[in-house]
């Protein structure tokens, strides 16, 4: 056990992790110039394996890190560590220890996503930056309206995908990252329904940025009739409801970013944007909401650096949209069980280096 | 020691005492770039982003000279003074210009004539993205942008200089002007009303029977009208809005010479700055004496957000005695003290180098603090800033190295990064106004104060532990067998490195915390964010390898100095890559800086640790 310790815990091996961290940081740095933040990101940091020019694999950032833990925290095991000389090292290591386990947590458990609401108007959902749901409404049913939905994982070419409140089977034919709506050049395939009778979807190569990729879906609906079974298409942001009716029910296809519903909703009543004066500078944006609960409204200020936290969500001033038909505030949601970590930690990590500077200083200066 | 310390609170004390100027036209607050400033730096400005410089040298007139001389006389400051400095050569030729003339500076007149045959080509380059523009074609769209503000410049007071002259008996006593004086569009205006009798019976006999009061009316009255054509240039904020105003928007005169109501205010200062110019032109010392007091109650009377007189003053004494140049000029003095005392010997010239680098810290500070007063922020906010602070830095740890050593290696690293330093944010400094106002993210005190400043300082003892690195090189070349000398180098810059990395480590997470705040997340792999943790991951590396063996004394030191690349690429470098959220400001030509210095520290890094091997190798032979 000893020897397992001595051998998982050597500094040596911290010391190669580390460059390779390092490698890894470079490359995801200058990648983000050519793929952009969010797939650099998923390629060089948020993976377990990273394939180097897309044909060697290498450890990613995740193995990497996780190394790093298990040799920091073996470290804490080792006996001739526990001496008051070194009190400060092992609590920066501790602190160190921590800072990794929230990071894990962040990784793992944390979701972001944005909400967008009109001045005047309010919101009680998130969407998220990234994933997509297919949700499917009832909308014949009396007083309520019947969701169905699908998320992202689910959306994978060849997939069936069947519910019980479905009287039909669905069969994702494919599911684009990022596409583009193009008007057919001669009549569509009998088996064509919907606008997919008139356009046609275009995958197209994925942005820089990954908000401006536009997802869409082709799928088919099986079982139903004879007059609805047929390929249905869906774009990320199409302004005409794909809607259909199976069975003497109404259905509405809906294809957007992933909901998340909150147990609150917000209002917002008035979102200003003030400049340094006599320029065009933004000095400061902030929104004056109602975050009303169970009926009860509360007024709050959100602004930059002045972000809303409420039950484990926290609403940051992310950005805004400034239209003829009036202004609109984007705040950005994290919902993360790891946002404590850094700072228990940094506290300890402080703590631990000053009490190793002022143990070592005397004898190094 | 005594003594320095003694003479140390002797020039602590008499600083004050230089600043407490009275009121003049230096001190005329303007608005300009968000935030109220004196009109002795709006001048410099403009003459900087003209003519690269703050004063016109090459005429030895100030900016404020400069400027009045434009406003009085805008005919002559676009004809004759030559305050357009052109260094491109492809920008000269395309501008038809000579590039024979010496010191390639121009007047107004010629590169206007230059730039309006260019306006196919410069509308072009101006209708299209930044990214897509090569260098020649931003120049070029600069000095497009130049030439327009200084017209704007020029006849933005036009309304105010006094360029009409009345010689009628009748008109003089209409319009309340002194004979032989010339007036102001402003003053004429104000008593037009009263003439308009005499105007309404010309206007009803023929031409050939105006009398002589008429035919002078009517050609008052067409100068006015030339006059008003410059209604839009529009530059100089110099009035304070209504009390009714919310938005804290200054104005410039022309603004409120459309016929709105003054508010009493606002007419004080227009009317006082009026004077002051008639003063002028007439070269009436008592009249502009008189003028400036009338300013001065003029501000005193705006209802709110009055400008800070104090700090109008104390701004312009900045811009006056330029402390870091001084600074600057310390720490090169304590360099050459500090050479001559290695030559000749003498423990006192030792004294005033090490004297003399603390007096350039005490300029060097008391610079950032008047600074950190003018804005009312912290320190660090702007690159440039940061360079300053930096410079504080290594300085610092400089002076407490030398004063726990004593043997000089404090003062040369002090001296020489204090200076290389202050040159390189000159160069910055060379680029516009220093004092900027800062985007709504970073409009945050606490955290400018705390994580800004903090990771600054870690990159300033990061410097300082690849200076004592290089130091520790050089040493083991010139005298291989002194193992308890080296002994005591590399004990130094251990701990250095520790201090580095603690702050380094600290500034990162308290930027991550900074970041979960306003942002939402920790950590986002942020090109900025990379920059800084690669110097903790480096000096981690290198405090591992040193406890583990895996590097000797040497190579430790060898680490530490190329930390010094990693340290100079993360502070400068990520604006390259123009991606993220850090990137605040493109800065173009410093790649360039960047590869030279990175190639530098390489050769000598790799040079010493080689050649200090072979010197030790020889040694054991």
């Amino acid at each position: 056990m000893k020897k397992i310790i001595k051998s998982v815990s050597h500094p040596k091996i911290f010391v190669y992790t580390v460059i390779w961290l390092m490698v890894l940081t470079v490359l995801g740095t200058l990648a983000q110039r050519n793929i952009g933040l969010y797939a650099s990101q998923q390629k060089y940091f948020s993976s377990y394996i990273t394939w180097l020019g897309d044909t060697i694999p290498a450890p990613g950032g995740r193995i990497t890190m996780i190394i790093i833990l298990v040799n920091l925290a073996s470290m804490l095991f080792k006996h001739n560590i526990w001496k008051l000389k070194k009190a400060g090292i092992i609590i920066v290591h501790l602190g160190a220890v921590l800072l990794f386990i929230g990071a894990g947590v962040t990784a793992i458990f944390s979701s972001e996503g944005n909400m967008v609401i009109d001045e005047g108007a309010h919101s009680n959902y998130v969407d998220d930056y990234h994933s997509m749901e297919l949700a499917i409404v009832n909308t014949s049913k009396e007083n309520l309206d019947e969701y169905t939905v699908f998320d992202q994982p689910l959306l994978i070419n060849g997939n069936r995908l069947s519910h019980e409140s479905l009287d039909f089977v669905i069969e994702i034919i494919e599911y684009y990252n990022n596409c583009k709506v193009q008007r057919r050049t001669e009549p569509a395939d009998i088996r064509y329904k919907g606008m997919m009778k008139n356009f046609d979807l275009v995958e197209l190569n994925l942005e820089k940025e990954n908000v401006q990729n536009r997802s869409g879906i082709v799928y088919k609906i099986e079982n139903s009739d004879s007059t609805n079974d047929g390929v249905y298409g869906l774009i990320l942001g199409q302004s005409v409801t794909q809607t259909a009716t199976i069975n003497n029910q109404n259905f509405e296809f809906l294809f957007r970013k992933k909901r998340t519903y909150l147990p609150f909703s917000i209002e917002l009543l008035d979102f200003k944007k003030v400049l340094h004066a006599g320029t065009g500078i933004a000095k400061s944006y902030s929104s004056e909401i109602n975050l009303i609960e169970n009926g009860i409204p509360r007024r709050v200020l959100i602004q930059m650096n002045e972000p809303l936290r409420h039950r484990g969500y926290t609403f940051f001033q992310s950005s805004f949209i400034e239209a003829p038909e009036g202004e609109a505030t984007v705040l950005a949601a994290v919902k993360n069980y790891g946002r404590l970590f850094p700072y228990i930690s940094s506290i300890i990590m402080a703590v631990g280096l000053l009490l190793h500077l002022f143990i070592n200083l005397p004898k190094l200066l | 020691m005594k003594f320095s310390f003694r003479f140390l609170m002797a020039f602590l004390l008499t600083l004050p005492m230089v600043n407490g100027k009275e009121f003049d036209e230096r001190h005329f607050p303007i608005q300009e770039g968000g935030r109220i400033k004196p009109l002795d730096t709006f001048a410099r400005n403009q003459l900087l982003a003209f003519y690269g410089k703050r004063s016109v040298k090459h005429e030895g007139l100030s900016a404020m000279d400069w400027i009045f001389n434009l406003i009085l006389d805008p005919e002559k400051g676009q004809e004759v003074t030559k305050v357009f400095n052109i260094r491109s050569p492809e920008v000269v030729a395309s501008l038809g210009l000579a590039w024979t003339n010496n010191d390639h500076k121009y007047v107004f007149n010629e590169v206007f004539s230059g730039l309006q045959a260019q306006f196919g080509l410069i509308s072009e380059i101006h209708s299209r993205k930044d990214e897509t523009r090569i260098s020649f074609e931003r120049q070029l769209l600069e000095i497009y942008f130049n030439a327009t503000r200084f017209r704007e410049i020029a006849y933005s007071l036009s309304c105010l200089v006094p360029a009409v002259s009345v010689n009628d008996p009748i008109l003089i006593e209409k319009l309340n002007s002194i004979p032989g004086k010339r007036v102001s569009y402003a003053h004429l205006i104000k008593y037009i009303p009263l003439i308009s009798e005499i105007y309404r019976n010309m206007m009803e006999k023929s031409e050939e029977e105006w009398s002589n009061t008429e035919k002078e009316l009517i050609k008052i009255l067409l100068e006015l009208q030339k006059i008003s054509s410059n209604e839009t240039a529009q530059a100089l904020k110099l009035i304070p809005p209504s009390h009714l105003d919310k938005t804290g928007t200054w104005l410039s005169p022309w603004e409120l010479m459309d016929g709105r109501s003054h508010e009493p205010h606002q007419d004080k200062i227009l009317i006082a700055l009026e004077k002051y110019l008639a003063g002028r032109y007439e070269g009436d010392k008592d009249k502009m004496m008189s003028a400036i007091e009338d300013y001065r109650v003029g501000i005193l009377s705006i209802p709110n957000a009055k400008p800070d007189m104090y700090l109008l003053k104390k701004e312009t004494w900045v811009n006056e005695v330029n402390l870091f140049y001084t600074s600057v000029a310390f720490y090169l003095l304590a360099f050459i003290l500090l050479g001559f005392s290695r030559m000749i010997q003498p423990k006192w010239l030792k004294i005033i180098s090490y004297v003399s680098l603390i007096l350039g810290l005490v300029y060097h500070t008391y610079g950032i603090y008047l600074r950190m007063v003018i804005m009312g922020r912290p320190p660090v906010s702007t690159l440039y800033e940061s360079i300053i602070f930096v410079g504080f830095t290594v300085v610092v740890f400089a002076v407490v190295i030398e004063y726990l050593r004593r043997d000089g290696l404090g003062l040369f690293i002090g001296s020489v990064s204090g200076t290389i330093l202050h040159y390189v944010s000159f160069g910055y400094a060379a680029d516009g106004d220093t004092l900027g106002m800062l985007v709504a993210v970073l409009n945050s005190n606490f955290w400018l104060a705390t994580h800004v400043t903090t990771i600054t300082l870690g990159y300033g003892a990061s410097l300082v532990a690849g200076f004592v690195g290089h130091l520790y090189l050089i040493q083991a070349i010139r005298e291989p067998h002194n193992s308890s000398s080296l002994k005591d180098i590399h004990k130094n810059l251990f701990g250095i490195t520790l201090i580095a990395l603690f702050l380094a480590l600290f500034g990162t997470i308290l930027g991550g915390i900074w970041a979960d705040q306003s942002w939402g997340r920790f950590w986002g792999w942020d090109p900025k964010e990379n920059g800084a943790l690669l110097i903790v991951l480096w000096q981690l590396m290198m405090v591992h390898m040193r406890l583990t063996g895996l590097a000797k004394p040497a190579g430790f030191a060898l680490g530490m100095i190329m930390n010094n690349i990693v340290v100079v690429i993360a502070w400068f470098g990520v604006n390259l890559l123009n991606v993220g959220l850090h990137s605040y400001g493109f800065t173009s030509g410093v790649a360039l800086n960047l590869a030279l210095f990175a190639a530098l520290e390489l050769i000598t890094g790799f040079g010493t640790y080689y050649w200090a091997q072979s010197r030790k190798e020889r040694l054991i032979v």
